[in-house]
């Protein structure tokens, strides 16, 4: 059992109390003055001394209770100061492992580790802190125990470096980056404030003409985009500063940040989707970026790991050459840009149209509110817009479709932002088709290839949209079709890797490894093939128990039930088979709720037992 | 609808008739509830509002919804393949859902207090996805929803899903 690092004390003590102590200390200064003058602040400080003197004892309560472990096959993490919790991570679910370090972690060497598995909002493992070298040590052991390694094969995997982001690419990236949150912010702000400095000051607000309105409606939306351009160039070079993606043995590991240095590792099997997204401005220099995705990272991690492509994609490219990042997709998933098929051509209306009215719409409500102010507004300015509505919905049109490749489903969505977005059919979760009732006058589908990656959860999965109806059918038939033949597929590979790798085993010493093998794989089939048997053994529900109990209090033959499960069995059957008879006889009505209320009870607990041996069966491979 | 033969026709398996006295009963609620706030408004507002407003409110609700609620039976289809679970539904927008057996986590069959009360329930598939992660089957009655969980669990289990994501 491994302890954090002992600076992880002070440094959490001094991170919460700081937020804390800051709060109460305002509170109770303000608080104080009014009511006691000199003594309240007097007790204030005293408060803050106890707050902080308690979280510091919590904080070293934390560390003394928080301990992990790296066993052969699980990462246990025992924590918990008033309730404790043990947790095992098995390795082989683990999706990524991310190491951050803010600027004062680096000043005294720890870092913080998260540990992602497939599904859930949070991130499942979390050390707060280790050292910075103990981190790399999780990462690559955690890597080396996945891969089954014992304690001899300490090789270091090969290295590769795939990309490494150039001072200049790292300058387009942020040239080429927006954030528009901090003129958000600065909106907020200013709106709250601004009546209040107004009400002390005489701002010189500019009289009612048209021309002054408008220029300073300009003068405001340039300051806007020149600011939020400005925070996209920090927040980009601040976010990617020495990026660099490696492959190390069967695993993708980046290293951004300036400040904040991120470095995490994403295993190649556990990729979800990729995803190329370009613009405008991008398209014109012949530049892109390439997002991947992972069913591990949680939501709420874009909000975390800063702007600029986040998106919970953290060994994204924010940048680089098309041709760059094609060939690093055609590296990592074996798949070329294909030809797409596009949308019909009676589409291409649709859009003109549907962006069109849009315009219509913002016109018409600026024509109202003309009427009702005092002021006259140019309300007719959307209308300058449409020629530029038929432009997007042409290239909507051009830029929308989809391809079936030999292993992947390509789609490619946006006329503004373009994103082509590359799925393996072996992840594939659902197929789901929809039609609105405006599609349905075109007599076109939306296609969705929904996987299981968190991107998704904002609407990005991969999407085939406005489709030929009969083409959408056929799409939805064949990704079902194709996820079985590449899943089947996937599962000789591995079963041939298996038995090869078994083979140069069983070849050396005896033969008996090889025969405990085969026998070790007949057993799993025939556990899989058991199930539904045992299933139905779990399952009487009561009134079967009770008939059961009175066949056998009939005959007085209580021994034979017992020992003679096969009969029993039979006789359970049959006694199913005649009560879904007599039920399909009845009307439903008749039966008693509750006793149905009971056996869905019972099918729950039957569920989690059927559960288990298929869990064990392919506990190696699943996520 | 001129376009559901080009899918492959409707899918054999229909909710169970009942469900629509549940769905029906719940727009009738709906509506009740509108047409209270409606007239809650009306007593309320600074300016006179006619007094057939919220009955009208309430009746448009009354109408639409009950609609609603019998296209959207006779919308709702099911079938259990070879390989999947198909499902086509939806009103206003019709959904088609495949759900591959392979990726079927787990299965439930649940009652709600309401689907107690008209004797029904409803089956509810969930996998790892991100949208189509838990899809239910509602308006089945209590031995077909269990058959239903029973069958899809055999069929996930035979399917030998591997790769779970």
């Amino acid at each position: 059992m491994t302890r954090l690092s002992p600076l992880s004390v002070p440094y959490r003590a001094v991170q919460r109390s700081a937020s804390i102590a800051f709060a109460l200390a305002f509170l109770a200064f303000t608080g104080g003055t009014t009511f006691g003058g000199f003594l309240g602040g007097l007790g204030a400080v005293a408060l803050v001394g106890v707050v902080v003197v308690a979280i510091a004892g919590y904080e070293l309560a934390y560390f003394r209770r928080f301990e992990y472990e790296l066993t052969p096959d699980t990462l246990d993490i025992r924590s918990g100061v008033f309730s404790r919790r043990n947790r095992e991570i098995p390795y082989r679910r683990i999706q990524n492992v991310d190491i951050s370090r803010n600027v004062a972690q680096r000043l005294v060497g720890i870092a913080a580790v998260d540990l992602e598995t497939a599904g859930g909002g949070e991130t499942e493992g979390s050390l707060r802190f280790v050292s910075y070298e103990e981190a790399r040590r999780i990462q690559s052991e955690v890597a080396r125990l996945k891969r089954g390694g014992k304690d001899g094969d300490a090789s270091e995997p090969e290295q590769e470096l795939l990309f490494e982001l150039t001072p200049r690419e790292l300058a387009i990236v942020g040239a080429l980056s927006f954030d528009l949150r901090l003129p958000g912010l600065v909106f907020v702000f200013g709106s709250t404030v601004f009546p209040i400095v107004a009400s002390y000051v005489d701002v010189p607000v500019p009289a009612g003409s048209a021309a002054a309105a408008t220029v300073g409606i300009l003068a405001v939306g340039l300051l806007v985009a020149l600011v939020s351009w400005a925070a996209g160039f920090a927040s980009a070079v601040v976010n990617y500063y020495g990026f660099r993606l490696t492959r190390v043995g069967d695993e993708l590991q980046y290293e951004r940040g300036l400040l904040q240095r991120y470095n995490g590792s994403i295993p190649l099997d556990k990729l979800q989707t990729l995803t190329v997204e370009d613009n405008p401005l991008k398209r014109r220099f012949g530049y892109a970026t390439l997002l991947v995705e992972t069913a591990g990272y949680a939501p709420s991690s874009d909000g975390t790991n800063g702007s600029g492509g986040g998106r919970g994609s953290e060994a994204a490219i924010p940048l680089a050459t098309r041709d760059r990042v094609l060939g690093l997709v055609a590296d990592l998933e074996g798949v070329e840009l294909p030809t797409f098929e596009g949308p019909p051509t009676r589409i291409r209306r649709r859009y003109a149209v549907r962006y069109s009215l849009v315009l219509g719409a913002a016109t018409l409500a600026l024509y109202g509110a003309n009427r009702f102010l005092p002021q006259e507004i140019p309300w007719f300015v959307p209308l300058a817009l449409v020629p530029v509505a038929v432009v997007a919905g042409a290239l909507q049109w051009r830029h929308r479709g989809y391809a079936l490749t030999e292993d992947h489903i390509v789609t490619r969505n946006g006329f503004w932002k373009r994103e082509t977005r590359f799925v393996p059919y072996y992840r594939v979760q659902t197929v789901i088709e929809r039609r609105t009732i405006f599609q349905r006058r075109w007599r076109v589908s939306t296609v969705t290839a929904d996987t299981a990656g968190s991107i998704s959860l904002v609407g990005g999965d991969a999407t085939a949209v406005d489709i030929e109806v009969t083409d959408a059918a056929e799409l939805r038939e064949t990704l079902n079709d194709r996820l079985r033949e590449a899943l089947s597929a996937r599962r000789e590979a591995r079963q041939q890797s298996r038995q090869a790798a078994l083979g140069i085993r069983a070849a050396e010493p005896d033969r008996d490894a090889d025969a405990s093998d085969s026998g070790a794989v007949t057993d799993a089939e025939a556990d899989v093939s058991q199930t539904p048997e045992f299933v139905e053994e779990a399952e009487p529900t009561t009134d079967e128990a009770d008939d059961d109990a009175e066949d056998a209090a009939d005959t007085g033959d209580t021994d034979a039930a017992d020992t003679d499960t096969d009969d029993a069995d039979a006789a359970e059957d049959a006694d199913a088979a005649e009560d879904a008879e007599n039920t399909a006889d009845e009307p439903a009505e008749t039966d008693d709720p509750f006793i149905w209320g009971e056996s869905v009870e019972s099918a729950g607990g039957d569920e989690e037992k059927a559960d288990d041996p298929d869990e064990s069966s392919d506990e190696r491979d699943a996520i | 609808m001129y376009d559901v033969h080009a899918l492959g026709g409707i899918p054999v398996n229909r909710l169970h008739p009942r469900i629509r006295l549940l769905w029906v009963a719940r727009a009738v609620v709906f509506a009740l509830v509108a047409g209270g706030v409606a007239t809650a408004a009306t007593l309320f507002a600074p300016v006179p509002i006619p007094t057939f407003v919220p009955v009208a409110v309430g009746g448009v609700f009354l109408v639409v919804g009950v609609a609603v609620a019998l296209l959207r039976y006779r919308a709702w289809g099911y079938e259990v393949r070879d390989d999947s679970l198909y499902l086509q539904r939806g009103v206003l927008t019709k959904v088609n859902t495949v759900v591959p057996f392979v990726r079927v986590q787990h299965v439930d069959s649940a009652r709600g207090p309401l689907e107690r009360l008209v004797g029904l329930a409803s089956t509810v598939v969930y996998t790892a996805g991100s949208r189509g992660a838990d899809v239910a089957i509602p308006g089945l009655t209590p031995e077909g929803a269990e058959d239903l969980q029973d069958r899809l669990k055999r069929l996930a289990i035979a399917s030998e899903g591997d790769d779970a994501v």
